[in-house]
């Protein structure tokens, strides 16, 4: 039953990364395709959270931390970079 | 359908969309970000695979690295043509039959792995049944540095000759200024003090714990690439035109390491290429990692040498 | 199911609650930085009640404490990522139209 519940929590997170997908190919702004870069992080994060329970494997809340830390990159990258225009 | 079925299948189906939509998308910038995304769900999938080593590894280069490169490289081109530089032609003609092509040849090896029969006493259980005398409790660890040394130094050669290659590429003149964040910007510099500590503790934890655990010199050093990046993302590390002597023996440090155990291992009285206990692995990791790390900041901020900035 | 596992269960339940409400708010809203104040918002506290919840679940306080420190580090890094795609997308409005939705 646990089992269960926490699968079926991966898959609903799994939906809604799939379902960001769609304000990255509408969102008019590059910062809108950006925002939706956080949802993915933030998910991805749950994920791998509840898959280190759900598989009962606990290095993949090793991977969780690493990934948390080094999120904030790509974000860094892009608005240090896009200097003028929000049109990307 | 159990729920296990549910994810792999959705996982799967993602890959597979993701990827099509990356390469047939018509604005670059947006395939960009759907492809930082596959990389995410490539490492949400070694995950559900339980390849955690992997996943670490994935994480690490997809977030800390990829993203941030095709995000500036865009820029670069944006920079340098225009909107122009950054327009998605009409695909070339062959595009459909190479890529139909791929996919088969792919797709034979796929099923013929899956295809073959557990032969008792192959090299995978040899590993694990040797496992113990290394002094090792991770297997992949112990491939990489133990059973496959030499591979493992030929691929570190890789790296270090992918770093000459940039540089003889990019030629002699000054590293032009990466378009960085200024750590004055608010919350910039809050960010620093917390996470670049963070990553180096993480990598250290990594580096310990990937002779028993998932990790290891590879992993450790992909996200003390993320703090190199960090580093020169913010602006504390300015790109310099020349690579200093400390760079230069921090390069070479991985590589010579593990050509100097494992030729030294001969005049211990062993056959080359082997470890002569958990210290020689354990020095060997951590000069893999250190090299691997300066190595990949220095490709990532394309320059020779890296400098503290002075303000 | 002993109390603790509904319990934990419910908790991780209701932090994908928070998620999907974030999803919602991204694709629903009107313009960026209602966005932005949905997603992180509403993120960041599903995040909080997954943690909590999986943290029941494990059973380990060693676990629960990563757990808990985990999400403090993803407090600070999508604070800090938010603001600056925030900042960026102020400065482009600036330059172009104004792109704010009417209050």
């Amino acid at each position: 039953m646990t089992a269960a519940v926490l699968g079926a929590a991966v898959v609903f997170l799994l939906l809604n990364l799939l379902t960001g997908l769609w304000r990255i190919v509408v969102g008019p702004t590059a910062a809108d395709r950006m925002l939706a870069l956080l949802l993915f992080g933030s998910t991805t994060v749950a994920v791998l959270l509840l898959m280190a329970q759900w598989l009962g494997d606990g290095a993949l809340r090793t991977v969780a931390l690493l990934f948390v830390v080094l999120a904030t990159i790509a974000t860094l990258a892009f608005v240090g970079t896009a200097r003028e225009g929000g049109r990307a | 359908m159990s729920v296990g079925l549910l994810v792999d299948v959705m996982l799967g189906l993602a890959l597979v969309g993701l990827s099509l939509r990356v390469v047939t998308g018509q604005s670059l910038f947006s395939d960009i970000v759907q492809f930082i995304l596959f990389g995410l769900v490539v490492a949400l999938s070694w995950s559900r695979l339980g390849a955690p080593d992997l996943a670490l590894a994935e994480a690490a280069i997809g977030a800390g690295l990829t993203g941030a490169l095709m995000l500036m490289a865009y820029r670069r081109l944006v920079q340098g043509g225009g909107e122009d530089a950054v327009r998605i032609g009409p695909r070339p003609l062959l595009a459909l039959p190479v890529a139909a092509l791929t996919g088969t040849l792919v797709a034979v090896i796929g099923l013929v792995a899956l295809g073959v029969q557990r032969v008792a006493g192959a090299a995978g259980d040899r590993v694990l049944e040797a496992l113990p005398g290394t002094g090792l409790g991770n297997p992949v660890t112990g491939v990489l540095l133990v059973y496959r040394g030499l591979d493992t130094l030929l691929e570190l050669a890789v790296l270090l000759v992918a770093l000459l290659g940039a540089w003889a590429v990019s030629g002699d003149a000054a590293p032009g200024r990466l378009h960085q964040v200024d750590r004055r910007t608010p919350l910039v510099g809050a960010l620093l003090t917390s996470m670049a500590p963070l990553t180096i503790l993480i990598a250290t934890h990594l580096l310990l714990a990937g002779t028993d655990a998932p990790g290891g010199a590879f992993q450790a050093g992909a996200v003390l690439t993320g703090c190199g990046v960090l580093l020169v993302l913010t602006g504390t590390l300015r790109p310099t035109a020349a690579a200093g002597l400390v760079t230069r023996l921090l390069l070479v440090s991985g590589l010579a390491a593990f050509v100097l155990i494992g030729v030294g291992a001969v005049a211990l009285g062993r056959p080359t290429m082997t470890m002569p206990g958990t210290w020689a692995i354990y020095l060997v990791e951590t000069a893999i990692m250190v090299s691997i790390a300066v190595t990949m900041t220095l490709l990532f901020a394309r320059s020779r040498g890296l400098a503290p900035e002075r303000s | 199911m002993s109390p603790a596992e509904a319990v934990g269960l419910a908790l991780v339940v209701v932090g994908c609650g928070f998620y999907g409400a974030g999803t919602v708010g991204l694709l629903r809203f009107p313009d960026v930085y209602s966005r932005l104040h949905a997603l992180t918002k509403a993120d960041n506290q599903g995040l909080f009640f997954v943690v909590l919840g999986l943290g029941v679940l494990a059973g380990h306080w060693r676990v629960a404490l990563l757990l808990i420190a985990i999400w403090l580090v993803g407090l600070v890094s999508a604070a800090v990522s938010a603001h600056l795609i925030a900042r960026h997308a102020r400065r482009s409005d600036r330059r172009h139209t104004s792109r704010t939705a009417r209050p």
